[in-house]
C-alpha cells in the first residue's frame, strides 16, 4: 500500500508526469522478476516468502484471456516478461514456433523431485513447469436431477435432462466430449468425425439451459446438472453447505478432460536465474501446500499434495476415482477452422 | 372549455405519462445493473453467487489496504487517465480552435483524419501500436498504454471542443482586441473561458474513455503493473469477489459526488455572474 499511497501522492503533487516518464524505458534490474498470469491465483504470501528470500521484487501482471498470453509471444513482446503463464494446449504451436527458452531442469530439482510426469509429460517437459490443473467433468444434484445416475457422456443427451444442464462453452471444451462420446479421438482432426460430434451437441444443446455460470446456476437450482471445472465445482459444494446433494458423475469408461496451467519462460527472458529460482520455489511441497488453502484446484505436484492440510485433501470437489482417465486439448493444426465453423453453427442454432 | 378541448388536455396528459414512464423504464434498465453491484458489495459470501447477509466487511477489507494489488491498479489506472486527460485536453483545445479558426491547405485532410481513430477499431490500433513499440523496441509500460490512450482521447477531445466555438466566440475575440486587448491575454480570458464547458466536456469524456480502456491497457502493457480494468478482467475467471464490489462501489460515489460539486460550483457562478449583472454572454453546461 505504501507504494500505492507513494504514487497517489506523487499525482496530488502533479509530479505524475515525471512518474510516468520515469517508468517509460528504465531496464529491469537484476533484482526484479516479472510474471504475466492470471489474477487472484497465486498466493501473496508465496510471493512475499519468495521476495524474502532472495531479496527481489516479483512484479505480476494480469491476463484477461489465455490468448493474450499467446498475442505477448507470438508479437514478440514475451522478452519483456520471465515467466509467462499458459496452458498445455498451447504448448505444441509455442515451441515448434520457438517462443519459448528450453528449460534446464536440474536448476529445478524441486519439480523433478515433486511433480507427476503424468501431467508433466515428455514433450512439454523441457520447456514448462507445471502449476495446477483443472478437470472438466459432470456434476449433478442428486435431489433434483431427473437421472439416478449419469457414468458417460451420452447420459447428457438423454431426453429426461431437457432443461436441466449448466455447461461451460468454447468449441475445444465441448466437441472433445462429443467425440469421445461417439468413440473418436477428443482431438480428432477428420472433418467427418467432427460434423458427427456437431449432431451430437446439438442434442446436448438442447438440454443445456445456460452455458457459463455453471455454479452460480446450480447454487440457485436453476440447473441439476452441469458439466464444469473442479475449481468452480469446489465453490458450488461450498456454498451449498456440508450436507450438499452434489456428486461428481462416476464415470466408468469415459476420459475428462484435464487443463494444466504451466510457466513457460518467453525466448529472450531478461532474469532466467531468478525465474529458475521462483520455478523451483513453487514446487516445494511446504511452499505449494501453503498456497493449496488459499487456491484449492487440482495439482500436479504429489509431495505438496502429501503435505497439504486434510481439508484439501478431503475437499469433495476433488474426490473422485478416474483421476488419471484423462484426455488433453492438442493442437488441431489446420482443423481448427472447422471446428469453429461448425460451433458457429451450434451456437446459431 | 369546449368538449374537444377537454379531449386534447387529457390526451396531452395521457401522452405525457407515458413519456414519464418511458423515461422511468429506460433509467431503470441503465441503472439496475448499477444497483446490483453496489447491493452486492455489502453480501456476506465469499464468492458473489447468492445473498447470504448484510455485512461491511468488504470495505473494510478495502480500506484496509491489505489488498495491495487491487489498489495499485487503481492508483496506476488514475496516473494514466488523468495524464491522458491532460494531454488529450491541451492537443484538444489548439486542435480544435486551429482546425476551426484557420484556413490552410491540409485542413480538410486533417479534419477527415481527425475521426480515423474514432473510427477504426481499437484493437487494430492496439495490435499496430503493439507492432510498431516492439519495432523501435520501445519497452511497454505506463508509457505505451499512456500514447496508446491518447491516440483515441484526442480525437475526442478536438471534436468534442470543436463543435464549441461558433461565431460568438470571434466576435467576442474582436471586440476584446478592439479593446486593447493582445492576443495571449485575448485568447487566455476570452476564447478559453467561452470555450471551457466544451473543454470540460472534452476532459470528462477522455477521463471516463482512458479509466475503463481494457483492449489498449492489455496489449500496450508492460510486465510491471496492469490497470484495474485488466485486473478485474482477469479476476473473473475465478470469481470476482467483494471488494472488487466494494472498489467500484467507491469509484461510483465518488463520480457521483463530483458530478453534483460541478453543478453545484457552476450554479454558484452563475449567480454571482446575474448578481453582479455581468454583460457578458452566460455560458450554460
Amino acid at each position: 500500500m505504501k507504494k500505492a499511497m507513494a504514487k497517489g501522492l506523487a499525482l496530488l503533487m502533479g509530479l505524475s508526469v515525471l512518474a510516468g516518464a520515469a517508468s517509460l524505458p528504465v531496464y529491469a534490474e537484476e533484482t526484479e522478476l516479472n510474471i504475466y498470469m492470471w489474477g487472484d491465483y497465486i498466493s501473496d504470501d508465496l510471493i512475499a516468502g519468495f521476495e524474502e528470500a532472495n531479496g527481489c521484487k516479483v512484479n505480476l501482471s494480469f491476463m484477461s484471456d489465455n490468448a493474450d498470453a499467446i498475442n505477448k509471444l507470438t508479437a514478440g513482446a514475451g522478452s519483456d516478461y520471465d515467466l509467462i503463464m499458459t496452458c498445455d494446449a498451447y504448448m505444441e504451436s509455442l515451441i515448434n514456433g520457438g517462443y519459448l527458452e528450453e528449460l534446464d531442469t536440474s536448476k529445478v530439482p524441486n519439480a523433478e523431485a515433486n511433480l507427476n510426469k503424468a501431467y508433466w509429460t515428455d514433450d512439454i517437459h523441457n520447456y514448462c513447469v507445471p502449476y495446477l490443473m483443472n478437470y472438466i467433468y459432470v456434476v449433478y444434484n442428486t435431489e433434483t436431477c431427473p437421472l439416478d445416475e449419469i457414468t458417460c457422456y451420452n447420459d447428457l443427451i438423454k431426453p429426461e435432462l431437457a432443461g436441466q444442464i449448466g455447461s461451460v462453452d468454447g468449441a475445444r471444451n465441448l466437441f472433445p466430449i462429443a467425440l469421445v462420446a461417439l468413440g473418436y479421438d477428443p482431438n480428432s482432426t477428420n472433418e467427418d468425425e467432427i460434423a458427427e460430434a456437431y449432431e451430437w451437441l446439438t442434442k446436448y444443446n438442447e438440454n443445456v439451459v445456460a452455458y457459463g455460470s455453471t455454479e452460480q446456476n446450480m447454487v440457485s437450482g436453476a440447473i441439476s446438472v452441469m458439466f464444469t471445472y473442479d475449481g468452480n465445482t469446489a465453490w458450488a459444494m461450498d456454498q451449498m453447505g456440508e450436507d450438499n446433494p452434489l456428486v461428481i458423475a462416476p464415470f466408468t469408461e469415459d476420459p475428462v478432460q484435464l487443463g494444466i496451467d504451466l510457466y513457460v519462460m518467453p525466448k529472450g527472458a531478461q532474469h532466467q536465474e531468478l525465474a529458475y529460482k521462483f520455478l523451483d520455489y513453487i514446487c516445494d511441497a511446504e511452499v505449494m501446500a501453503a498456497n493449496l488453502v488459499e487456491f484449492p484446484y487440482s495439482c500436479p505436484n504429489d509431495a505438496a499434495i502429501e503435505a497439504a492440510s486434510d481439508e484439501y485433501k478431503n475437499g469433495p470437489a476433488f474426490d473422485f476415482d478416474y483421476k488419471t482417465n484423462i484426455f488433453f486439448q492438442e493442437d488441431v493444426g489446420d482443423a481448427l477452422p472447422v471446428y469453429d465453423q461448425y460451433y458457429q453453427m451450434l451456437k446459431v442454432g | 372549455m369546449t368538449e374537444q378541448n377537454l379531449k386534447r388536455v387529457r390526451k396531452k396528459r395521457r401522452l405525457a405519462f407515458l413519456a414519464d414512464l418511458y423515461a422511468v423504464l429506460m433509467y431503470t434498465l441503465f441503472y439496475i445493473p448499477v444497483a446490483v453491484m453496489i447491493v452486492f458489495s455489502f453480501n456476506d459470501a465469499k464468492r458473489n453467487y447468492s445473498w447470504e447477509g448484510f455485512t461491511t466487511g468488504w470495505y473494510g477489507k478495502l480500506f484496509s489496504f491489505s489488498n495491495t494489488t487491487l489498489w495499485d491498479a487503481l492508483v496506476y489506472s488514475l496516473i494514466i487517465a488523468v495524464l491522458a486527460t491532460v494531454i488529450s485536453t491541451v492537443i484538444g483545445v489548439l486542435g480544435g480552435i486551429g482546425l476551426k479558426k484557420f484556413e490552410f491547405r491540409t485542413k480538410k485532410f486533417i479534419n477527415m483524419m481527425i475521426y480515423v481513430p474514432i473510427i477504426v477499431p481499437e484493437i487494430v490500433l492496439a495490435v499496430a501500436m503493439l507492432i510498431i513499440f516492439i519495432t523501435v523496441g520501445i519497452k511497454m509500460g505506463m508509457g505505451t498504454i499512456l500514447i496508446g490512450h491518447c491516440t483515441f482521447c484526442i480525437p475526442y477531445a478536438v471534436v468534442t471542443i470543436k463543435g464549441r466555438i461558433s461565431g460568438d466566440n470571434e466576435t467576442l475575440e474582436e471586440a476584446s482586441m478592439d479593446l486593447g486587448a493582445n492576443r495571449i491575454q485575448t485568447f487566455v480570458r476570452v476564447t478559453i473561458p467561452s470555450i471551457m464547458p466544451g473543454i470540460m466536456s472534452a476532459a470528462f469524456l477522455s477521463f471516463t474513455l482512458s479509466i475503463d480502456d481494457v483492449v489498449m491497457s492489455n496489449m500496450l502493457a508492460g510486465a510491471s503493473q496492469s490497470t484495474l480494468p485488466v485486473l478485474i478482467l482477469s479476476l473473473n475467471r475465478t470469481g470476482l469477489s467483494g471488494d472488487v464490489n466494494a472498489l467500484t462501489t467507491v469509484m461510483i460515489v465518488c463520480m457521483v459526488a463530483g458530478l453534483l460539486v460541478q453543478s453545484l460550483i457552476r450554479r454558484l457562478i452563475s449567480k454571482r455572474r446575474a448578481k453582479e449583472g455581468a454583460l457578458l454572454p452566460q455560458e450554460e453546461g
